[in-house]
């Protein structure tokens, strides 16, 4: 932001130019951001050189690379991370297959799916805290609805039978359950856009030259979409990465810190242990982590307000 | 030989409509489960094993839940604090958004990559530091305070979708407003802005959704007096542990107006969701 605003400023001499006329319809917002969200970025790097809070009884102390050393040595960031990745795929990935499946079939059903699509779309609009207390709710041992009807079904012997939120190792994959099923629709909503752009004579045209269901769906429609497909996995990579309400209120990381990612190990470390010092270095390396990655995403697949 | 793949084409699109309402049907349970268990007496509402009617429709838990305490005030809580950050992020994302869409100058491309990165920061990275910085202030646990912070999702949200919005406004109307003699920011406000009414309202939309659901920020800045109602959700407690009777109908008195809204306008948000991608 800053490299553009200084640019901008040299060029005033009578009236006001486009560029800058532009510039001052833009600085509000600039600064704006700048404060609310560089000045907490700064202060966090800042933090991350000390120990202690600035309201503590012996004041805080200046530490040099002390917290970014612990970051790095200890397992239970990393653990973390690894959490943090795991819970991305995961999400990821099973939205992209339930949403691409979900849209196809839209597509195949023609204008007449507008209800179903219509009554498809309403999770996006619920809080992800409720959607997480709500599955909490729905997937609590032996009495939760979902073994309940999955034992009467026939499927579990019991309902007893999936500990889904307190297994340590199926915990991480129930937690990701609710984020899911509240952004399948937006998956489902950017595909179904893409099919629509699609011209008919070129699906027409591959099905006189007897190009069929999974072939058709591989050769003409996958590569198609693919752009917005790649815009689709980086928005919602990018927010399962920092997804924090949903899992914070479904088990707090639990249990064994087995469903803690990042999100959650950073609050747990500030809030819960009151070590503001660690709580900022880790932070900033998963800012910079996470940045880099968006940047790379952004600038190589992605180029907004390069398309038109 | 023309009959047989008539009624092969039929079954097989019978069964993609029975496929298709399954899928929403499954998709639709756990929001129509909640309200179902917000109407049931709170005891059958953790009965063991769960049922999915309920035996008997009550409004109890709705009772129960309104009248604990804080709960009112959260939702006037909720309701300032999500008008103060629209109204925030609107009067500074409409002139931004016209400046990089209309000029297509550096300085714009810059501020527009800009908001998506900072769209996609960890909420807690910015968060803790805020503790402090507001803390200095004296905005913690108020309104403003909270606002502020929520206009770091909303701002940059609403400069996008808004940018996206002032893509499709040719610039003739502009032009021809200035010819009229109105100044660039009065044609903006009086010519340009009603033309792209629906897509400002999308945004205010959005913006309203991204403060009302919002929860990390709430957690972290606010303790009593400015709590919003995720806050007053999550905290419904009793000494068993969460108090599911009233818990799910809060949530549902809370979530009701965001369905209903999609709902009703669902082309719009549609639009709005392809155009900003915004769920966060």
């Amino acid at each position: 932001m800053l490299p553009g605003l200084a640019s901008g400023g040299r060029r005033r001499r009578r009236g006001l130019r486009d560029g800058d006329y532009a510039l001052l319809l833009i600085a509000p917002a600039a600064l704006t951001l700048l404060a609310l969200v560089g000045w907490p970025l700064l202060k966090l790097a800042i933090d991350s050189l000390h120990t202690g809070s600035a309201f503590d009884v012996g004041g805080r102390q200046f530490t040099g690379l002390t917290n970014y050393r612990d970051v790095f040595t200890d397992p239970a960031v990393r653990a973390a991370g690894l959490r943090t990745v795991i819970y991305t795929v995961v999400v990821v990935a099973a939205e992209l297959a339930l949403g691409l499946a979900v849209a196809l079939l839209f597509y195949a059903l023609g204008p007449r799916s507008q209800i179903l699509r219509t009554a498809f779309l309403y999770p996006l609009m619920i809080a992800p805290l409720v959607a997480g207390l709500l599955w909490r709710f729905m997937l609590i041992d032996n009495v939760g609805i979902v073994n309940e009807l999955l034992s009467r079904v026939g499927i579990l012997d019991h309902p007893g039978d999936i500990a889904w939120l307190s297994d340590p190792g199926l915990v991480l994959f129930s937690v990701a359950i609710p984020d899911i099923w509240l952004t399948t629709s937006f998956m489902t909503l950017m595909i179904f856009a893409g099919l629509q752009s699609i011209p008919p004579e070129l699906l027409e045209s591959a099905r006189l030259d007897g190009a069929q269901g999974l072939r058709l769906l591989r050769t003409i429609i996958l590569p198609l979409l693919r752009p917005v497909i790649a815009v689709a996995l980086i928005i919602r990579g990018v927010d399962a990465a920092r997804a924090f309400d949903v899992i914070l209120v479904q088990t707090g990381g639990g249990p064994q810190s087995a469903s803690e990612t990042l999100s959650l190990h950073i609050y747990k470390t500030m809030v819960t242990y009151n070590d503001p010092g660690s709580a900022a270095a880790i932070s900033t390396v998963f800012m910079a982590v996470m940045m880099a990655v968006a940047l790379i995403a952004v600038t190589t697949v992605w180029r907004p307000g390069r398309q038109s | 030989m023309t009959r047989r793949p008539y009624a092969m084409r039929r079954l097989r699109r019978s069964l993609l409509w029975f496929l298709a309402i399954a899928v929403v049907a499954v998709y639709a349970f756990p929001f129509l489960y909640l309200l179902l268990t917000s109407l049931k007496p709170a005891t059958d509402a953790i009965a063991v094993p769960p049922t999915v009617l309920p035996h008997r429709l009550t409004l109890d838990n709705y009772i129960t839940a309104v009248n604990r305490q804080g709960v009112r005030a959260s939702f006037v809580n909720s309701v300032t604090t999500a008008t103060l950050a629209t109204a925030i992020s609107l009067a500074l994302a409409i002139p931004a958004a016209w400046g990089i869409t209309r000029y297509r100058t550096r300085a714009g491309r810059i501020m527009l990559a800009g908001s998506l990165l900072v769209r996609m920061a960890p909420a807690v990275a910015i968060g803790v530091p805020l503790v402090g910085i507001l803390g200095a202030v004296h905005l913690i646990d108020t309104p403003t305070g909270l606002a502020l912070a929520q206009t770091t999702v909303a701002l940059p949200l609403s400069i996008w979708l808004l940018a996206s919005f002032f893509e499709a406004v040719p610039r003739e109307i502009e032009e021809a407003a200035l010819v009229d003699g109105c100044s660039r920011p009065r044609a903006l406000v009086s010519v340009i802005l009603p033309v792209v009414g629906g897509g400002t309202a999308v945004t205010a939309i959005f913006a309203f959704l991204a403060s009302w659901n919002e929860f990390l920020f709430a957690l972290l800045l606010t303790s009593l007096k400015a709590q919003t109602t995720p806050l007053a959700i999550a905290n419904l407690q009793s000494q068993f542990g969460l108090d599911w009777g009233p818990m799910t109908a809060l949530a549902a008195l809370y979530s009701l107006p965001a369905v209903v809204l999609t709902l009703l306008l669902q082309r719009r948000i549609v639009a709005g969701l392809s155009l900003g991608a915004v769920k966060g």
